[in-house]
């Protein structure tokens, strides 16, 4: 098949799975929608949706119609820096076969840390986030040897060790949180302030005229992007992992050390998680509060197969991700339709981008027809 | 001459018309092929290997669908989605590569999928063993019944599959490759229960290289090549240089052009190898020998009797019970593979799907797969691209690798262009000692002469080959000095290989006979 219809595929199928979870959707937005009537129903359905897709970055007034508010877009872009991390590291594994699951953990253990060494370990501003970040990198990194180490010397499934580690993970940090760190004087469990030298600085913060705000952790997470991306398709590293995911006994016999690169892939995706929720933390809150898992981790594999395992195509699926998260928001908060919604959509799209045959009679005929058209011309070869 | 004589509808049994099958990978494997049954014929479907044989049969067998045409089974127009649609509908298949459980009884094994039963719950032993007999009588193949399937010749397991075949009550026999693993004597048996078979009415399809075979047992032939059909004739009517001209399409003489061999001192040496495998078999029994600079030792052999096992041990995927293996003086058995190709050994491996490609990825990234570490290829941390490309396209132009450019999928290739890369990539990696095995299996004329004139090449150059093939052919025709391995052991060595014919290979390759153990001890060079 020539690369233009593989593109067109490519492209033709990620668009029929969304279409066909928003019409999942739809549907159930309409079972769950108030009103007495159908009309009423078909109604309120309407505005729901109106809020989810269009929501996100328009303003609707009764006068001027839509207009475009780039407070929201720019809220977006805020939402999209830790699951931009998170994708990055399952990318890394997924890519060499590695079904590690632990950037849930990673990305909260990698909150945590920052949070310790934004209260603790006074340094001058500039350097105090960086040092912060590295460690975290560093932190979740060191943990994920757990299920790397396991697997490549014992033939441990990483993907029930880390899902595992997830929950060790975060116990541990609350067990210390509730024991030791929190600040006594609140009423909830939190830690103390952070200082402010370890404040990832706002790139945008105009509380005035839009009244939105974006850290330079954005254009980091770029950066890491392309950083990643390098590093898949332009080192030895990154080849010598997808070898080992697309066949490893190839990758064996090429000389490839097999054990090693599986322990570095999750190494490198535990570094991106830890990376991930360091930057979150410094860049949008003054203490460490959370007392659960955040979800980051598995919206980050959500994203990693919307990607194709391609870091480069990780913003764009981050970037939808985030659209349809504030999307449902917005449609739970002005439509009453509960916002639980969006995993239902995540589950309908995960389904038919996973699913190999989904599309497999369209891509037949595609391949048939570039058979033929090769087939014709290399008889008008023969014949010239 | 085509067989023009026409026939009524209803003495067609099976009736496949303008075949045309096109692979998901892009490959056209069948091209408007016609392809007609008799009742009660024995018919001899032929051509290289990836003419598309097996294709055409598997889409008779329900195992994969036609991308057009139809197939009339017995006047009616079927749609065979599935071999139990097939069976169905009495067309029976009887694999290359049996389809049997190796730990149950030849009686069980007849019976898998229908089992009969005592009291609804439990296996009707003395039943399955009736049956089995039964048919075993009715079509004269005699089998053991409760035997282990494990513990049976190839022969009688060949049987077992024909008579699970007609148990479920075929009545067209599809048979791929039969004689391929049966020796001369049990070939001859099959033919006289195929003639039988024949007698009662039975319809058999007869795939096979063997034209000996194909003069003294079929009626009608039909030959194909790249895909398409080049007519059906009466077996009676054509001769054998006439059916080789028509398979082959050119008058190829495979004969490589070599002077005779300067060997230089020893490169690899194996020394008392031995492997038990993990159902106790020994697939290695002491094996010793040395490869020189410069000369090309064939191993040949009936598959199955140690060679893979030997390669395996050689190229470190398995590490031997006991004995030793040197290149070059320093030992290799058990080392990790990437100090196995610092030493400079090359594997063209038997399974080039298994592990000598990732399909997935783009000729490029296939052809670097053991050099993407070397510095010429870095720049820093990262690759340097223009370097890569350069190799790239450098052994793409070399090894006349047929693509559209180097990033296309390897997986789109022809098994010949794949094998290409493959070589591609052993050769030119500046190798001392190239462990070839089945070089060229399954793969077209072009390829293979390229591949055996590549390795010639390398072998005169100074580089030890050892060359493993199941191909007799192609072991006498390119090695320099050749040993036949049977049940694990070196039956034979012949340090010159021009005055040997089949006949006497034959012998050694079925166990009939083993030279002593002085004859065989010269072929280390101590």
């Amino acid at each position: 098949m020539t690369r233009k219809r593989q593109l067109r595929f490519t492209v033709i199928r990620s668009l029929v799975a969304i279409l066909i979870a928003l019409l999942v959707a739809t549907v159930l937005i309409f079972i769950s929608a108030e009103g007495r009537t159908f009309m009423d129903k078909l109604q309120a359905t309407g505005e729901a949706l109106k809020q989810m897709l269009l929501g996100p970055i328009f303003r609707f007034s009764k006068n001027a119609g839509l207009s475009f508010e780039a407070k929201r877009l720019l809220d977006i872009f805020a939402a999209m820096i830790p699951i931009i991390f998170t994708g990055l590291s399952v990318c890394v594994m997924f890519s060499a076969n590695q079904f590690n699951l632990g950037a849930e953990g990673g990305i909260m253990l990698g909150a945590f840390v920052a949070a310790m060494v934004a209260i603790y370990l006074p340094l001058p501003a500039g350097i105090h986030p960086l040092v912060a970040v590295l460690l975290c990198g560093t932190a979740v990194s060191v943990v994920m040897l757990i299920p790397a180490l396991l697997k490549a010397k014992l033939n441990v499934s990483e993907m029930v060790c880390s899902l595992m580690l997830n929950y060790i993970i975060m116990y541990v940090i609350k067990f210390l949180m509730n024991s030791f760190l929190a600040d006594k004087s609140k009423g909830q469990i939190q830690s103390h302030r952070f200082l402010e030298s370890a404040n990832i600085p706002a790139m945008v913060n105009d509380p005035l005229f839009i009244g939105a705000k974006l850290t330079w952790g954005f254009p980091l997470a770029l950066i890491a992007v392309l950083l990643c991306g390098l590093f898949m398709y332009r080192s030895r590293w990154g080849y010598s992992i997808r070898m080992i995911g697309i066949n490893q006994e190839f990758a064996r016999y090429s000389g490839m050390n097999v054990g090693k690169t599986i322990v570095l892939s999750q190494l490198i995706g535990g570094f991106l998680a830890g990376a991930g929720g360091g930057i979150e933390m410094l860049g949008r809150y003054e203490t460490f509060s959370w007392n659960a898992l955040p979800g980051y981790g598995w919206t980050g594999i959500t994203i990693a197969i919307l990607a194709g395992n391609n870091p480069y195509m990780v913003p764009l699926a981050a970037f939808f991700m985030a659209y349809l998260s504030k999307g449902c928001d917005l449609m739970a908060t002005y439509a009453r339709v509960p916002a639980q919604l969006i995993n239902i959509i995540q589950g309908v799209i995960f389904l038919f981008f996973a699913a190999d045959r989904f599309l497999s009679k369209y891509r037949q005929k595609l391949v048939v027809k570039s058979a033929e058209e090769e087939l014709a011309r290399a008889g008008a070869l023969k014949e010239d | 001459m085509p067989d023009e004589k026409k026939l009524a509808a209803e003495e067609y049994v099976v009736r496949m018309k303008k075949i045309t099958k096109v692979y998901s990978n892009g490959a056209a494997a069948n091209r408007e092929v016609d392809f007609d049954l008799r009742k009660g014929e024995i018919h001899a479907l032929m051509g290289e290997n990836g003419a598309g044989k097996s294709t055409l049969m598997k889409m008779l067998f329900g195992l994969e669908q036609p991308t057009s045409g139809t197939i009339v089974v017995n006047g009616e127009t079927l749609k065979l989605t599935s071999p139990s649609v097939a069976i169905a509908h009495g067309i029976g298949m009887v694999h290359q590569h049996f389809m049997l459980v190796p730990s149950l009884s030849v009686a069980e094994n007849m019976v898998l999928g229908m089992v009969p039963q005592k009291s609804g719950m439990f296996i009707d032993r003395a039943k399955a063993i009736e049956l089995t007999k039964e048919y075993s009588e009715r079509f004269n193949l005699f089998v053991e019944p409760e035997a282990k399937v494990m513990d049976i010749p190839v022969g009688m397991k060949q049987k077992v599959e024909i008579l699970k075949a007609l148990v479920r009550g075929a009545k067209i026999l599809i048979m791929d490759e039969p004689t391929a693993v049966l020796t001369s004597q049990e070939t001859a048996e099959l033919f006289v229960e195929l003639k039988h078979l024949k007698a009662q009415g039975y319809t058999i399809v007869f795939i096979s290289h063997k034209l000996n075979e194909i003069m003294e047992i079929t009626d009608r032939l039909t030959i194909l090549r790249g895909g398409r059909s080049m007519g059906v004739y009466n077996t009676c009517d054509v001769s054998k240089e006439e059916i080789s001209r028509l398979m082959v399409g050119r008058d190829v003489v495979l004969e490589v052009q070599k002077g005779k061999a300067v060997p230089g001192r020893p490169v690899l040496r194996v020394r008392n190898l031995e492997y038990v495998n993990d159902w106790n078999k020994k697939m290695l029994d002491k094996i010793s020998f040395d490869v020189r600079e410069g000369e090309i030792l064939g191993i040949a052999g009936v598959e199955g009797n140690g060679q893979k096992e030997l390669i395996d041990m050689l190229f470190s995927f398995n590490t031997p019970d006991a004995g030793e293996a040197t290149v070059n003086g320093v030992s290799i058995l058990g080392c990790p593979q990437e100090k196995i190709r610092a030493l400079g050994i090359s594997l063209v491996p038997e399974d080039r799907m298994l592990n000598g490609i990732a399909a997935g990825a783009s000729i490029e990234e296939n052809v670097i797969s053991d050099r993407a570490g070397k510095k010429k290829f870095n720049r820093g941390p990262l690759f340097n691209m223009k370097a890569i490309h350069e190799e790239a396209d450098r052994l793409i132009r070399e090894y006349a690798v047929l693509c559209k450019s180097r990033s296309q999928h390897i997986g789109m290739l022809s098994g010949g262009n794949i094998q290409k890369v493959v070589v591609a990539r052993e050769f030119s990696s500046s190798p001392v000692l190239i462990l070839a095995d089945q070089p060229t299996r399954g793969i077209d004329v072009g390829a293979t002469e390229f591949i055996r004139k590549k390795l010639v090449e390398l072998s005169r150059s100074g580089v030890a080959v050892l060359l493993v093939s199941a191909d007799l052919n192609e072991v006498m025709e390119l090695s320099d000095s050749l040993i036949v391995m049977h049940g694990g052991q070196i039956a034979a060595y012949f340090e010159d290989t021009s005055d040997l014919t089949d006949d006497i290979m034959g012998e050694y390759m079925l166990g009939l006979k083993q030279q002593s153990a002085e004859e065989i001890g010269r072929v280390c060079h101590d």
